[in-house]
């Protein structure tokens, strides 16, 4: 009991130190800038920051970018988790599949995916296409390598439980190979979710219309260095908050069954 | 009645070097016995089971199963493996349901199954854990459990006890024989410990080593339950020592020579 309670402690001291220094870190920042030691095209006070944040959500303006972003992202990592997770599927369980596709899939993976944007763009247009397939390119590769990694785990001796029931393939993939890899297929969703998120604004960034990417240019470009800062911001909680939903995801499907 | 009827029964594994696994093993093992098989690593014991399982199919030689050639894996012959191989993403409930689930088996009647065999393992109120809660022994239950749900006629047991502490695997022997009796299964049991062997067998076969293939085969005496230290088990555990020491004094010299 007095060992929790000695935990506890602990645990408030240091967050207590974080928030500290957090807010020191802040305050030095505010102090360079208001004394003009830093210029404020450089960087921002973030007084203003945090009024730039409260205006863009305020005078709706974030709303529409924040949605196109979120949607390019949405719908090319879920086309990405479910073709990398089929594609490792098929190439483990397609006999010599494997052995004939990875060196194309390996070349594939190391193409820089930047340098095909402007193709993409030549290709999709600067619309929701494009990103789309940015977002599946920054994620697809790492999803169906650690399938086919997470597959290959799977034990021999499940397996051969499996055989003794007699269970069909699609039985023995569904209940068998997928439940076994899932740890590591999750390790691949979480990466490339960031990834494709930073795959989303970066198309964004390069050519687009809307969307979070193109506001950020958009204020760099017009100098309006809070505003940036506040963008900047406001993606960073974003990543955040989806990793959290894939952790709490994992938790849901994984770690109940892991030992800790 | 006959259960299995192993003929010719002969295993090579390929390779540079070909090695001879079983070599011409000729067994019948009764419908409702328990039949041990006891012999040192490397004499293909478990081979033999996964060839009974159907998990392997022999070089040479056929497998008979109620008067059909073996040609695979069938719910007729549940299988306990030495790795107990629950499933960890499955609660112990989800594990003793595998089976029943594969075949489709519904819901209500799998629940029934399911609760009957746990009770009868002695693991009800573990249903909603998941494995790595489960001690050894327990784990084995749940394997064992697992392989009678689905209702076989035979129960193929590989080295089940192998992995857990003396003390539990003399309580797992009893227990195992307590369902053996109420079941009425066949049980056709693999192990590398003689006196767990002659305790549970009606017949011991002892298979020597490199290549597997039968050795000697043991009558225990059918009264039951067994003691222990009953001075008949004892005299046919000496036997097999003795037999065991005469293969391994001829295997000496053969080296030498």
């Amino acid at each position: 009991m007095s060992n929790q309670n000695h935990r506890n402690r602990y645990r408030w001291r240091i967050l207590i130190g974080q928030i500290v220094l957090l807010i020191a870190c802040l305050g030095i920042i505010e102090y360079l800038v208001r004394a003009e030691i830093v210029g404020s095209l450089y960087l921002s006070k973030p007084t203003q920051v945090i009024e730039e944040i409260y205006k863009l959500f305020s005078n709706g303006e974030i709303f529409h970018h924040l949605a196109v972003t979120l949607k390019e992202f949405a719908a090319g990592y879920l086309l990405s988790a479910f073709a990398g997770v089929a594609t490792g599927l098929l190439l483990v369980l397609i006999p010599h599949a494997e052995v004939f596709f990875r060196p194309f899939l390996s070349a594939l993976l190391a193409i820089p995916k930047v340098t095909i944007i402007p193709l993409l763009m030549l290709w999709l247009g600067i619309g929701l296409s494009h990103k789309v397939a940015i977002v599946f390119l920054f994620c697809f590769f790492t999803i169906a390598f650690n399938t086919i990694t997470g597959i290959k785990q799977t034990a021999e001796a499940h397996l051969k439980v499996a055989r003794v029931f007699e269970a069909s393939k699609l039985q023995t993939v569904m209940k068998v190979i997928l439940p076994s890899a899932a740890p590591t297929i999750f390790v691949s969703l979480r990466v490339s979710a960031a990834t494709g998120l930073v795959g989303a604004l970066f198309g964004e960034m390069v050519a687009s219309k809307d969307g979070l990417g193109n506001l950020l240019v958009q204020a760099t470009s017009l100098y309006d260095t809070a505003k940036a800062f506040a963008i900047i911001t406001i993606v960073t909680v974003i990543s955040v908050l989806i990793i959290a939903v894939i952790d709490l995801l994992e938790k849901r499907i994984v770690l109940k069954w892991k030992s800790s | 009645m006959e259960g299995f009827s192993i003929r010719g029964v002969s295993m090579v594994y390929g390779g540079a070097t070909p090695t001879e696994t079983l070599s011409d093993i000729n067994l019948t093992i009764e419908d409702g016995e328990f039949l041990s098989i006891l012999g040192p690593s490397g004499c293909g014991k478990s081979t033999l089971l996964e060839i009974l399982a159907g998990l392997q199919l022999p070089t040479s030689g056929e497998v008979w199963f109620g008067g059909k050639k073996l040609k695979g894996p069938g719910i007729e012959r549940g299988v306990v493996f030495q790795d107990p191989s629950l499933y960890p993403w499955r609660t112990v409930y989800k594990n003793v349901e595998l089976g029943l689930e594969f075949r489709g088996v519904a819901k209500s009647e799998r629940r029934e199954a399911v609760q009957r065999y746990l009770d009868l393992v002695g693991l009800s109120g573990f249903e909603h854990k998941y494995p790595h809660h489960l001690s050894g022994g327990m784990k084995q239950r749940a394997g064992i459990a697992r392989a009678l749900a689905n209702n076989p006629e035979v129960l193929l047991m590989d080295e089940p006890f192998g992995a857990v502490d003396h003390l539990t695997r003399l309580q797992l022997q009893d227990d195992l024989l307590n369902i053996w009796e109420a079941e009425k299964k066949t049980v056709v049991f693999v192990t590398h410990d003689v006196s767990e062997a002659v305790f549970l067998g009606d017949r011991v076969v002892l298979l020597s080593p490199r290549p597997g293939r039968i050795n000697q085969i043991f009558q225990v005496p059918k009264h039951r339950p067994r003691k222990r230290d009953d001075i008949e088990l004892l005299k046919i555990q000496n036997d097999i020592y003795a037999a065991i020491h005469e293969v391994k004094s001829s295997d000496n010299l053969e080296f030498t020579i």
